[in-house]
């Protein structure tokens, strides 16, 4: 057999059923919030302003145009509202959308364990405002609890960080190494970079304690003793202002050292969490004017949340292997899984029955084919009644 | 929910400096002296003695919510992972290594870190070929597997006995301690005063 391309994988039926049940019962969630599902192509066009440019697998078209597998859904999404929503690609109205597909990710399959994932995710496009974005982070964490897991919500602004950049003007070329130093709460590196810049004590001391201001929602109040400056306190209201949304905030946490694409997110960002797991089971933020005047989002990944549970046990056999499809139709009407028998011949579907693990064999009449097959006390009754009930009518 | 913290530390001398340098901000740990013992409950926290490389690995994907590990290892991993505590211990230096004297122009490096290798030829414009190797580098010099080699340089002892020479720094590593990202924020009470005591270690040592 020939070997998979790296990073792609085959999943086998417990596996993946357990992750068709949470793609279903997190599109459930968001269906009930108002959120209409939607499809985009897997196959678009090259575009070297992509967001993900540099990670998408790109092929040649017949006309030798160039091709890329979709890399995020948040680009197609967006030039499906500006298709079809005008009015919300205006910032006019509120349009809550929600999908659910692979991506592709051509990175180094020696650094990505994995490079097709399944994603769900939303967007919530046409309104900006503290409660568009405290919405999502409510179903961001209800998508936590939803397949049973206890959240935690961080929330972060690199708008905070790029003001406090702005305060201490630096320059652009070192913006680049300066947010990544904050995001990976590197202080050594942090410290030696900002030593090269000629910065008033008050704005130096405000970068270095930036990595460090994380936690409980008590990190506002130090974050505003520390940077006390309008540009740093509007965007910390921002933060409050979402906050403030929330009935119970016990669950949100925050890290104003989130300083990744400072360059897309313009608001708001967020990653889930939960205990004993140790990487986000999702992310999103809010990126106006990025690609859309007024957009915010997030996405999960399936792979990563399945990870996140315990392993699924394997389904249990369909209980029954029938020859007769008059009778096997009364018992699927009834919910019960019923396999067809592939032999006419009774002997041959005895044998098939075992192989398939099945409990009953439907012939003429329904026989148990294992001893204890009414381990439940009432599972052969119950399913002489069905196949019973209907014939008395 | 509050089980104990897993710290991943590589093996060799960084583990003696580790565990002081972690002792030193109030941990509590004892490894059995069984050497072959891999997995350690240490007292304050659950300690997996790893390889160098490895490392990252383990704290980025949470097996660890921390550890120990060189600056160098860490760049090479390309992981995600926080950083907050510069150790200042296992400090070497990471160097472009030729033959005494060579000038020729360089075509193929060999090296332990081909990604920072790479990254580091590509920032010269140069278009020399990337060799990974994983022991005993110096070698490629001397046997024109290479013409040059990216390793770590502590003393320069080895260099001058095989008549080696450092002809340019690439980076200054030292070791650092590193922290799951979920686990930093999500045990951010036991984590939070460890990272400020070793700080404080860190500086005063």
């Amino acid at each position: 057999m020939a070997a998979l391309p790296d990073g792609t994988r085959h999943v086998l039926p417990p596996d993946a059923s357990a992750r068709h049940e949470l793609v279903e019962r997190l599109r459930r969630l968001y269906r009930a919030w108002g959120y209409q599902g939607i499809e985009v192509p897997a196959l678009e066009r090259y575009d070297q302003n992509h967001p993900r440019n540099d990670q998408s697998f790109k092929l040649s078209d017949r006309d030798s145009g160039v091709l890329a597998l979709r890399s995020d859904f948040t680009p197609a999404l967006a030039q499906l509202v500006r298709g079809h929503y005008p009015q919300a690609a205006a910032g006019r109205r509120a349009l809550r959308l929600q999908y659910c597909g692979t991506v592709w990710h051509a990175i180094d399959p020696d650094v990505a364990r994995t490079r097709e994932f399944t994603q769900v995710g939303l967007e919530l496009v046409g309104v900006s405002n503290a409660r568009a974005d405290a919405e999502l982070i409510h179903l961001a964490r209800e998508s936590v609890r939803e397949v049973g897991l206890v959240p935690r919500v961080e929330l972060g602004n690199p708008g905070f960080v790029r003001a406090l950049f702005d305060l201490a003007e630096v320059p652009a070329a070192a913006r680049g190494p300066l947010a990544d130093a904050i995001d990976r709460k590197d202080l050594r590196t942090l410290q030696s970079l900002v030593e090269r810049l000629a910065l008033r004590p008050a704005v130096r001391e405000a970068l270095l304690a930036v990595p460090d201001l994380y936690g409980q929602l008590g990190v506002l109040d130090e974050a505003r003793r520390v940077t006390p400056w309008d540009a740093t306190l509007r965007e910390l209201d921002r933060l409050e202002a979402i906050v403030s949304e929330f009935e119970d905030a016990s669950e949100l946490l925050l890290d104003l050292g989130m300083a990744r694409r400072l360059a897309y997110y313009t608001g708001v960002t967020f990653r889930a969490y939960t205990f004993d797991f140790g990487q986000p089971l999702l992310g999103g933020g809010r990126y106006d004017g990025a690609l859309l005047p007024a957009a915010a989002g997030f996405t999960i990944g399936i792979e990563r949340l399945a990870a996140a549970l315990p392993a699924p046990t394997p389904a249990p056999s369909p209980p029954v292997l029938a020859l007769d499809d008059v009778g096997a139709r009364r018992l699927r009407a009834a919910g019960v899984a019923v396999v067809r028998s592939l032999s006419s011949d009774l002997e041959t579907a005895r044998d098939e029955a075992r192989e398939q693990g099945a409990r009953y064999l439907l012939g003429e009449r329904l026989e148990p084919l294992v001893a204890d097959a009414t381990d439940d006390g009432s599972d052969e009754g119950a399913l002489r009644r069905l196949l019973e009930g209907d014939r008395g009518e | 929910m509050a089980s104990r913290l897993t710290l991943a530390l590589p093996k060799g001398r960084v583990l003696t400096d580790s565990l002081a340098a972690l002792r030193r901000a109030g941990l509590r740990l004892e490894l059995s002296d069984d050497a072959r013992a891999l997995r350690h409950d240490a007292g304050d926290a659950d300690v997996i003695v790893v390889r160098n490389a490895d490392v990252p690995t383990y704290v980025e994907l949470g097996v660890a919510d921390a550890g120990v590990v060189g600056k160098d290892v860490l760049l090479e991993a390309a992981c995600r992972v926080y950083e907050p505590v510069d150790l200042g211990f296992a400090a070497c230096r990471l160097a472009l290594i030729r033959p005494e004297g060579a000038r020729q122009p360089i075509r193929r490096v060999a090296s332990k870190y081909p990604r920072l290798t790479a990254r580091y030829l590509a920032g010269r414009g140069s278009t020399a070929e990337v060799v990974k190797l994983t022991g005993n580098v110096e070698l490629a010099c001397l046997t024109g597997l290479a013409d040059a080699v990216v390793d770590i340089v502590e003393t320069g002892g080895t260099l001058r006995a095989n008549r080696l020479e450092e002809v340019d720094l690439i980076l200054a590593s030292s070791a650092r301690f590193v922290v799951n990202r979920a686990a930093l924020k999500l045990r951010a009470e036991e984590l939070k005063p460890l990272i400020a005591a070793l700080r404080l270690g860190a500086e005063a040592g």
